[in-house]
């Protein structure tokens, strides 16, 4: 098989690819710490929720900036 | 594979900004994108919406058109409003609940097929995120004074040099906000498109095989369904995080912290 394309299109894909691994992890702990939250007090679930979608935007956001800089390199 | 190729490659060229008929946009004059013809849609849909409903206010709705609309408003004002800004926020409720709702018709309007989502350019997302950049900024001046508010981002009772380096990461904090506020609402519209597209590419081409492919053609047309569902979900869930982040800034600017 013959290898083609630039070396700008392993760059998108490793900016994407590892760039995701770090705020996947962040997003899972995230999820994980209000579902124990929420079981241990019910009564606070409602705002607890509107924390965790805070904090997961701002973990989301650094994932997305990989994505914005694959397209970046790609472009190249 | 080169079949998909093509595909993707028309994809992209579909999802870029092009004028309204296709051409390429010219580099100087004014034109009218696809991506701002569907924002004026969505810019039409917010008016007409809220139009509508005010005409309606009652004590209690009467009609289902009334009822919608209230607890739209209401879900802006408790759950946005509410509990992150308490009863001092809701002179902010008419700001907040614009953003929310004019992000949410964008985003909606975009997963009608032929469609696009305003909001799937960069152009729109970063304008709205320098708009409540100044919005949040100026209601942190009017309340506090110019020096009054730049001292919040000053810490008390911190040795000097300490606290100098912590008003820097303050401030530098402070100016990726809008950064952030546009980039994961665009990426997060485009990047759902893609992926749409890229299983309707998928699917054409599977179907367009002959045997047994035709059959198997049906995988990528039930992830086409799930895919939709979830687009759909994210794009209420984009404009509520929006919303969100625009009322945190305002409380941060009320200096409440």
């Amino acid at each position: 098989m013959e290898i083609t394309g630039s070396l700008s299109v392993l760059g998108a894909g490793f900016a994407f690819g590892v760039g995701a691994i770090g705020p996947a992890i962040g997003i899972g702990m995230i999820g994980a710490k209000t579902i124990e939250s929420m079981a241990r007090q019910p009564e606070m679930a409602g705002r607890l929720q509107t924390t965790m979608f805070i904090a997961l935007a701002l973990a989301e956001a650094i994932a997305l900036f990989g994505f914005v800089l694959a397209f970046v390199l790609m472009g190249q | 594979m080169d079949k998909i190729g093509e595909g993707v490659e028309h994809l992209l060229h579909e999802l870029s900004v092009l004028s309204i008929n296709g051409h390429e946009v010219p580099s100087s004059g004014f034109v009218l994108t696809n991506y701002g013809f569907f924002l004026i849609i969505a810019s039409l849909v917010t008016l007409t919406f809220f139009v509508l409903g005010a005409r309606r206010v009652k004590l209690r709705p009467d009609s289902r058109y009334g009822s919608l609309v209230e607890a739209g408003v209401e879900f802006v004002r408790d759950n946005l409003i509410g509990d992150i800004m308490g009863k001092a926020g809701q002179k902010y409720l008419t700001f907040v609940g614009t953003v929310f709702f004019f992000v949410l018709f964008n985003n909606l309007i975009g997963l009608i097929p032929g469609s696009k989502p305003g909001t799937g350019t960069m152009g729109t997302t970063v304008t709205w995120a320098l708009v409540v950049f100044v919005t949040y900024h100026a209601i942190g001046i009017k309340k506090h004074g110019f020096f009054g508010y730049l001292k919040h981002y000053w810490p008390k009772g911190v040795w000097a040099p300490l606290a100098a380096f912590v008003a820097l990461l303050e401030v530098i904090s402070d100016f990726i906000r809008p950064l952030t506020l546009s980039v994961r609402l665009f990426a997060n519209m485009y990047a759902g498109h893609i992926m749409l597209g890229i299983f309707s590419i998928f699917a054409a081409l599977m179907f367009e095989a002959s045997g047994v492919m035709k059959v198997v053609a049906i995988l990528p047309i039930a992830l086409q369904v799930a895919l939709y569902a979830l687009e759909l979900f994210v794009a209420v869930i984009q404009a509520y995080i929006f919303a969100v982040l625009t009322a945190v800034y305002i409380n941060g600017a009320l200096g409440s912290h």
